[in-house]
């Protein structure tokens, strides 16, 4: 048992040293990204001219975006309900616990993953190239964003459920597909919507900036009133849009509430409720614009398919600062930095705005300030922070920091919601001071979950890094969208290539540092 | 005597009184059990004891000194002489055993290292010998989440023993456990109690555990005491007047 104890100590020190390496990891980022408070503080009044310009919205202009603003939600929806339907088709196949054929199983999970390294941004600029402008090729990049990210989900809580009645019903002689959906999906499903709503809301955030690259929605007029300088008329684009995730996010709370049994009705109102989604869902698909293709050929095609499966080696193992390593790493750089800020300026708020610690109202003003972070498309923070910071690595460390908050004050709060306060009741009962208590009995319990999210928000962070280079805000997504506006196939190829590996090992390397936090 | 209770009294916010004028004492060694009725108030004394709520009046006298006016530091040191078991464990469920009874060492420690846990060898083998004492020594690393009721309540004993206290206070410790796992849970504390010569005061809804293993018994109605003797003199007729008449033996 002394052994036992000793080797307790050791993993003190182990401990530790992590928390150094990591210290040095960050300064480290910090300094190659160019971050510089000094920097930030002497130039803080560009930050305000345009959070100036906003106010006030230009109300008038309000009938102009309602029509824009609709086809941002009917591409959310229609999106997010065939790629959801999808995923509940793929999961299973993927999912190692059930009786399927095994290497269909791995391709689908390497398609899958394959699929999921890239933002819906890239995925949009892809799908414009092959279905024309417009919100036909937003809602395909919006299908295919969902199904990637859902069909993940799901094979993964398919994998943590029991397999029992699965197994007796198929012992039966139940087809694989009936002895699913009945010994596995109900087991499933209350996770399974609840992830569906989370991606409706993703989602309507996500379609505002599809307009960037011209994949329809409200996005267009954004970019277009931001760079004719007329923050009043953009200041209403986001008030509208705030209130659209106002609105979603109360849905989803709603409904969220209704899948948990926490709340209940009585069966004639949930059936409505479901006929009615599916009715949204259909009258969004049936009037959705057709697809353009005047200006896909087969040229096109063959030009894009060839240079992406081959892609520009001598760029891949360039070494120098112009090189892909380069880039790649800067990303990685950027991601850290980032999401480490962003950390810290959640974890007072999700405090603060958790109703255990402040009084409600206070509390509610905290969640209402964190909702406006949130509902801003991060687009207009890379516009806002390029003027403090200039172009290059800073303002995507900026951005990222201000689009992490709102991700990892939520996640905070429900770990600082599911908290236990009697063991630190215990602790001052014995005669405890208030510090060493919390720090004893209070954190040990939220830490995990903290540290999952933040694994987490990194691991989006490094996939929404690349969307950064739109704003010329660092890392390795201006390459990837001038490459594939340039048509250069073979070195979008490339860099394709290097972020489906980079996005590959970080979740590798969160998967391994989550396991060993539980 | 080691603790005397003199007319306390305590009403809630909604006024509703939970005791009213209760006075008793309890000597050195004794095991003590407080029984009655749900809502007889049983729960808010041992929590006025511990220092986790205060009265409204009346004194409490740990060793001739006075608890109830106690304030910060002071009413810390004074706390360090109790140690409670609570019927949820109150452990934090994803720390090891070894470092969950390590927690009761924190009063003694100065802040930094208590936030940090920095614990000495000494107390780790302490901590670690206890853990054997009360028999799980083959779960020392474990995540206490993975323990089964009665397991967690050992760890609970440990921590609490760890305080060397000279009283224990004990609040439903077998409530949430099943019946074989309760009366093994209460043996080990009876053991413990006689070897170590301390004085325990538990509350009980199980009158029968009570009985086996109180010397004494004190029985609480609507917040008052309406029996205070040996477990022999504790008649039917007195278990009915503090249960009402609906229960007899």
């Amino acid at each position: 048992m002394k052994d036992k104890i000793l080797y307790k100590k050791h993993r003190t020190l182990r401990r530790l040293a992590g928390v150094l390496v990591f210290l040095l990891l960050f300064f480290a980022a910090a300094a190659w990204t160019d971050c510089s408070l000094p920097q930030l503080w002497a130039r803080r009044a560009h930050l305000t001219d345009i959070v100036s310009g906003l106010f006030p919205p230009d109300w008038g202009y309000f009938s102009h975006i309602w029509k824009p603003l609709l086809a941002t939600i009917q591409m959310s929806v229609t999106g997010t309900g065939l790629g959801a339907a999808l995923a509940l088709l793929l999961a299973p196949v993927c999912a190692r616990n059930l009786r399927g054929s095994r290497p269909l199983g791995a391709i689908c999970r390497a398609l899958i993953q394959i699929l999921r390294s890239f933002p819906a941004l890239i995925l949009a600029l892809l799908a414009t190239f092959l279905l024309g402008l417009g919100t036909f090729a937003g809602t395909t990049a919006l299908t295919l964003y969902t199904f990637a990210i859902l069909t993940r989900l799901t094979y993964e809580d398919i994998e943590n459920t029991s397999t029992d009645a699965y197994d007796a019903l198929c012992s039966l002689g139940t087809s694989p597909a009936a002895a699913f959906s009945r010994g596995i999906l109900p087991g499933i499903a209350p996770s399974y919507l609840s992830n569906v709503l989370y991606l409706l809301e993703t989602n309507v955030r996500n379609s505002s900036i599809l307009g960037y690259v011209g994949a329809g929605g409200i996005g267009l007029l954004l970019d277009e009133k931001m760079s004719w300088l007329e923050y009043g008329k953009v200041g209403t684009i986001l008030l509208a849009l705030f209130v659209t995730v106002c609105v979603i996010e109360q849905l989803s709370l709603y409904l969220g509430s209704l899948i948990r049994g926490e709340r209940r009705v009585s069966p004639a109102v949930s059936r409505g409720l479901a006929l009615t989604a599916v009715a949204v869902f259909i009258f969004c698909t049936l009037t959705l614009a057709p697809p353009d293709f005047s200006h896909t050929s087969a040229t096109l095609l063959r030009n894009m398919l060839s240079g992406l499966t081959h892609p520009d080696w001598s760029f891949f193992f360039q070494a120098d600062s112009g090189g892909l390593g380069y880039l790649l790493l800067e990303t990685v750089a950027i991601s850290l930095v980032g999401t480490c800020v962003g950390a810290l300026i959640a974890l007072p708020l999700a405090f603060l705005s958790s109703p255990r610690f402040l009084p409600r109202p206070a509390a509610a003003l905290f969640r209402l300030f964190t909702l406006l972070i949130r509902s801003v498309p991060f687009m207009i923070y890379g516009l806002i922070f390029i003027r403090v910071s200039g172009p290059g690595a800073f303002t995507g460390v900026l951005t990222l920091s201000v689009c992490s908050v709102g991700l990892l004050t939520k996640r905070f709060s429900e770990a600082i919601d599911a908290l236990d306060f009697r063991p630190f009741q215990a602790l001052r009962a014995l005669g405890v001071a208030p510090l060493p208590a919390l720090c004893r009995a209070v954190l040990p319990q939220c830490l995990p979950g903290f540290a999952s999210a933040v694994l987490y928000r990194f691991d989006v962070n490094i996939r929404e890094a690349s969307v950064l280079g739109l704003v010329g805000a660092g890392g390795i997504g201006a390459p990837l969208i001038y490459a594939m506006n340039q048509y250069k196939w073979s070195t979008a190829g490339a860099i394709c290539l290097g972020l489906i590996l980079l996005v590959w090992l970080v979740d590798l390397l969160s998967a391994r540092l989550r396991r060993s936090l539980d | 005597m080691l603790l005397q209770i003199e007319h306390i009294t305590k009403c809630f916010d909604d006024r509703t009184a939970a005791l009213t004028d209760v006075s008793f004492s309890v000597g050195q060694g004794e095991f003590v059990s407080v029984i009655g009725p749900s809502g007889a108030g049983k729960t808010t004394l041992l929590r006025i004891l511990n220092g986790a709520i205060s009265c409204d009046a009346g004194s409490i006298l740990y060793q001739d000194e006075h608890f109830e006016a106690a304030r910060g530091r002071r009413k810390r040191d004074m706390q360090k002489k109790t140690a409670t078991i609570y019927q949820d464990f109150c452990l934090v469920e994803n720390m090891s055993c070894l470092q969950n009874v390590l927690n009761a060492c924190l009063p003694e420690m100065a802040a930094l290292p208590a936030s940090l846990g920095l614990f000495s060898r000494a107390q780790r083998e302490e901590a670690a010998d206890l853990l054997a004492r009360v028999g799980l020594a083959d779960k020392v690393d474990e995540p206490v989440k993975n323990l089964s009721g009665g397991q967690k309540q050992r760890v609970a004993i440990a921590r609490a023993l760890l305080r060397r206290p000279l009283l224990l206070l004990a609040d439903e410790p077998v409530a949430s456990l099943d019946p074989a796992t309760g009366r093994q849970i209460l043996e080990l504390l009876r053991g413990i109690q006689q070897t170590e010569h301390l004085t325990v005061l538990m509350n009980s809804h199980n009158l029968a555990l009570a009985r086996e293993f109180s010397d004494r018994l004190i029985g609480l109605r609507e917040g008052q005491v309406v029996f205070d003797g040996p477990v022999r003199e504790a008649t039917p007729e007195v278990i009915a007047s503090i249960y009402g008449a609906a229960i007899s033996e």
